[in-house]
């Protein structure tokens, strides 16, 4: 099995992605710019950890991977949300927003 | 992976992996570089963008080449389960379909696994599993012989060893006694007892379960006397309490302090229940004494030094002894066997034996199942047919068959171990001493292991046939001929046969080592012990020597005699220091009148016997010449003496042995007393019944009386009757000596035949199981053949065969296999009775009564194993046979 330790970013990486594809299956490219649109470019998020991401999360069950074909009728690894996903996705969501109110509290205390 | 739940995605090896990666990856780019470019960038600008937006691409290569393989590997696992569940499934469903097959395959293999997992039990109780000692495998017995004959220790062989060997940590006696144990309130009790020195707990590397053991200087003169208890006993007589340590009790009418309690297995010899230091009396310590042996010695070798190394170290202290004192110890050596090597000795080759005779038993069981599957296989040609044409590769057909054939034998194994279960008990009941020295034969993890072991195996070995028959079957033929049955290939029969002269030469084998060891056995039932066991009843008792001097003895014994003749039903009251039988020995040297002297070591030997009037008689032995001892031969008078005919043979061949006198090397002989020879009597079988009987001097009770004594008493009554009679005289003239070894001379006969009986015994349940096993064989492959050859035999019966000439042609089949098999196994059983050649008694290991027996006992069967398929042919209706299925 191959690890890496945690972090923040890996943790931010995996909600996103989870939620990107709770919309409909896609492939990575596509996973990759609809982050990319979604959050105006901010994160500046590259291509190699969502595409380690997207294979961590299948090896976890998370997500299922199904060759398909592209748009421009080429063909692509589509990915799609499991059960086990959407259940991960419903336990981040909520992890990540107390999280964020508890920052947030702080900022604004002053 | 939506779909691939549903049914299983091919296997990607790791190349294939390589592969995908590398085009997910090259999508990626492509996809980002067109779209770059439809913004208006050139091309190169594009890639390197969409380069270095992507971040580190070997990294991230490599990274999800892994996980993918990760991925992989968990889908495999996946699908190795699955496919196993289902094969399982498949497999019960497939088993419960066909109960009859299935009862009788479990049936058979439950008695094969069964049977081995019992003698694997007491094989690895007795012989693998190495004694509860420390380094076990260098605790070792000191064994002597002298002349290449078995030999004792003298106490000064304990000096020479401490004083000469270098490679020993330390040695110490063993001696056996009787000891009367009397605790207050309680009846007196007879338990087995060895005295032993002083470091014998510290060679054993055990510690105390209570208390404490023995200390330096408890074994020399004046140390207060202390006993050491096995767990058994504290159990027994002291209820596990832990006050029994320094508790006074008798032992043989003097006081002993109890010091500690030996757990159980600990304790050495196994069998022993008390221990007592051996204290050496000064006069028993000096080069005079070397003469007297009759002790035995314990040793442990040293931990850096192996056990051969100290063999010839201990052989070289013998050898430098001979040249010290060349006349006693001539040609006498030392040798070691570890203690386990030791107890187990004379069981251990007949244990392998059994064990090679009932993994015999399970060959002919899974040659049995192999033949029900081949059958069975034939049977489901279609239905392998059409999984095939289904898309079941052959690869998968093979294992779904395997899992079947694992499947059966694991179901066999579990009633096998219901049988092994019972079957230890029953073994165990009737096994012979030296097995059930080692009592801790059970099953536990390391047989249930072999188990399960044997079962897979099995499993795997009469299922691979079958199922390689089905690999090689021919899709297109099969579906063709329908679901109506599939007319077997000839290859395949050819298989069943051979399958069956494999068995019945294996039968025949095992049979032959069976009718052996039986024919052998019933030599020895007739072999006359020279005394008539009948209506004699037996018992022995031990008088301590501490307060019985001689005066008193033979009080004790004249008292004894008058009160026991007096019970009700007693004809005659016979009295010895030793029952035949018994496998004692008491030897000595002796010195013929009239014949030139010779070295001490070459002095003949004789066994001593000290017996009353009555004896012969009550044993029912004959006076062959002169006359047995009588009430004449009472102290002060002349001490003549009777002698066996086999001293008589051996020393007088050409004399009238009566004109001749003897000087015992003995006791009281030390002052050398001339005793003239007044009788000869018929022997004795002192030792073994298949043993030739040693030269025997026997002398009267009345001028020598001795502690140990045994009582036969001739009655015309059951013999059993008169034990509490006897038992309440003995407590009566003393309540500390208690009786013990009650038999009836017939159980001694009986008992003396424990191990030969047990083997036999054993080895005849096992040529029985096989002989069923292999005549329901070959009832199967004969009944199936008629089955299948129905429309040719309709046919010879429409062409006017008679039903007499068709069953004498099925039953020929039947007859020329088993003859196949007799053939091959009579040539296995010559190489294989070789190994029992030492077990026999008055039977060569070619005997021609056990060979006739074997053939004609496998002619019967498989005749009529045959006579029942063919009677079915016999009755064949052309008619309804040619009309078709």
């Amino acid at each position: 099995m191959v690890r890496e330790p945690m972090d923040l970013l890996q943790g931010t990486l995996d909600v996103l992605v989870l939620r990107t594809l709770a919309w409909e299956p896609m492939h990575g490219y596509a996973v990759s710019r609809s982050i990319h649109q979604r959050t105006d470019g901010v994160l500046e998020i590259e291509d190699a950890p969502l595409y380690k991401a997207l294979h961590r999360l299948e090896r976890a069950g998370f997500v299922a991977a199904e060759w398909g074909v592209s748009e421009n009728k080429r063909r692509a690894r589509y990915y799609s949300l499991t059960n086990a996903g959407r259940r991960q996705l419903k336990a981040e969501e909520t992890a990540w927003r107390q999280y964020a109110e508890a920052v947030f509290k702080v900022l604004e205390s002053t | 992976m939506i779909w691939g739940r549903l049914f299983r995605l091919p296997w990607r090896t790791s190349q294939q992996i390589k592969r995908d990666v590398d085009e997910e990856l090259r999508f990626h780019l492509d996809m980002r570089v067109e779209a770059l470019a439809a913004l208006g960038m050139a091309p190169d600008a594009a890639r390197a963008r969409a380069l270095r937006e992507f971040g580190d691409l070997e990294d991230a290569r490599r990274y999800i080449g892994a996980v993918d393989r990760d991925i992989e590997a968990a889908q495999r696992r996946n699908d190795y389960m699955r496919d196993l569940l289902q094969d399982l499934g498949y497999a019960v469903r497939k088993l419960r379909a066909a109960p009859a097959f299935t009862l009788a395959a479990i049936a058979t293999l439950a008695l094969g696994i069964g049977a081995n997992t019992a003698i694997f039990s007491i094989v690895h109780g007795v012989l693998l599993r190495a004694p509860a000692f420390p380094q076990a495998d260098h605790l070792v017995r000191v064994r002597y012989s002298q002349q290449g004959h078995p030999d004792v220790s003298t106490p000064m062989d304990i000096v020479d060893n401490r004083t000469h060997a270098t490679k020993f940590v330390g040695f110490s006696i063993l001696e056996g006694m009787t000891a009367n144990l009397v605790r207050d309130g309680a009846d007196a009790e007879r338990v087995p007892a060895i005295r032993v020195g002083a470091n014998f707990f510290s060679l054993l590397r055990v510690a105390p379960l209570a208390g404490r053991f023995f200390t330096d200087g408890e074994d020399q003169a004046g140390a207060p006397k202390v006993a050491v208890i096995s767990e058994a006993l504290w159990r027994r007589d002291f209820g596990a309490s832990p006050s029994v340590v320094g508790k006074t009790v008798r032992i043989n009418s003097a006081p002993f302090t109890i010091i500690g309690v030996v757990a159980r297995d600990n304790g050495y010899p196994f069998s022993s229940e008390l221990w007592v230091p051996k204290v050496f009396s000064p006069d028993e310590l000096n080069d005079q004494s070397r003469g007297a042996r009759w002790l035995s010695m314990l040793a442990r070798v040293r931990d850096d030094v192996d056990v051969s190394v100290a063999d010839k170290d201990i052989e070289q202290v013998s050898a430098l002894m001979e040249t010290k004192f060349p006349e006693i110890f001539r040609e006498r050596r030392a040798h070691l066997s570890t203690v386990q090597e030791y107890t187990v000795g004379d069981v251990r080759k007949p244990l392998l034996i059994m064990l090679g005779a009932v993994a015999f038993v399970l060959l002919i069981a899974c040659a049995n199942v192999a033949n029900l599957l081949l059958v069975r296989a034939t049977a489901r040609e279609s239905e392998m047919a059409v999984r095939t044409a289904l898309g079941a590769g052959r690869g998968r057909l093979v294992r779904q068959l395997m899992t079947e054939s694992v499947l059966l034998s694991l179901c066999g194994a579990a009633v096998g171990l219901a049988i092994a279960k019972i079957g230890m008990t029953e073994l165990l009941s009737r096994a012979p001493q030296s097995v059930l020295l080692m009592t801790r034969a059970t099953i536990d993890a390391t047989t249930l292991g072999v188990t399960a072991l044997i079962a897979v195996v099995t499993g795997l070995a009469f299922g691979m046939l079958p199922a390689l028959q089905v690999a090689r079957n021919d899709l297109t033929s099969a579906l063709r001929a329908g679901a109506g049955g599939v007319r077997s290939k000839p290859s395949a029969n050819r298989t069943k046969r051979l399958i069956v002269v494999g068995e019945i030469a294996l039968a025949v084998t095992l049979l032959t080592g069976a009718g052996l060891l039986l024919h052998s056995f019933t030599k020895l039932l007739s072999v006359d012990p020279g005394f008539k066991p009948e209506g004699a009843l037996s018992l022995k008792l031990s008088l301590p020597p501490r307060t019985y001097g001689s005066t008193r003895t033979r009080n004790f014994v004249a008292e004894l005699e008058s009160r026991t003749r007096a019970l009700p039903g007693v004809r005659l009251v016979g009295l010895s220091n030793m029952i035949p039988l018994d496998g004692s020995s008491y030897g000595f040297t002796f010195v013929i009148r009239g014949r030139p002297p010779m070295r001490s070591s070459d002095e003949p030997a004789a066994e001593v016997r000290v017996v009353n009037p009555d004896f012969f008689n009550a044993m029912g032995t004959p006076v062959l010449l002169g006359r047995a001892i009588t009430i004449a031969d009472r102290p002060g008078a002349a001490e003549g003496i009777v002698i066996n005919k086999a001293f008589a043979t051996r020393f007088f061949p050409n004399e009238n042995p009566l004109d001749q006198a003897i000087t015992l090397a003995w006791g009281e002989d030390s002052v050398p007393v001339v005793r003239p020879i007044i009788g000869v009597v018929a022997d004795m079988r002192g030792n073994a019944l298949a043993e030739a009987p040693d030269p025997t001097v026997y002398l009267s009770m009345a001028q020598h009386p001795m502690p140990g004594l045994s009582i036969v008493v001739r009655t015309e009554r059951d013999p059993a009757s008169l034990v509490g009679g006897l038992r309440s005289i003995v407590r009566d003239l003393d309540h500390e000596v208690p009786v013990y070894s009650v038999q009836t001379m017939s159980e001694r006969v009986a008992s003396s035949l424990g191990r030969e009986r047990f083997f036999a015994t054993l080895i005849a349940v096992f040529a029985a199981v096989a002989l069923v096993l292999s005549a329901v064989g070959l009832y199967g492959v004969i009944a199936y053949a008629v089955t299948q050859r129905t429309r040719e035999l309709g046919v010879r019966v429409a062409l006017g065969a008679s039903g007499s000439r068709i069953s004498r042609m099925v039953i020929g089949e039947g007859v020329v296999l088993t003859g196949a098999g007799l053939v091959v196994g009579i040539a296995g059983a010559a190489s294989v009775s070789k190994l029992l050649s030492t077990f026999l008694f008055g039977v060569s290991s070619m005997d021609a009564v056990t060979l006739v027996g074997v053939i004609g006992t496998l002619s019967l069967v498989a005749v009529l194993a045959s006579w029942l398929p063919a009677r079915r042919a016999a009755r064949v209706d052309p008619l309804a046979a040619m009309r078709g299925d």
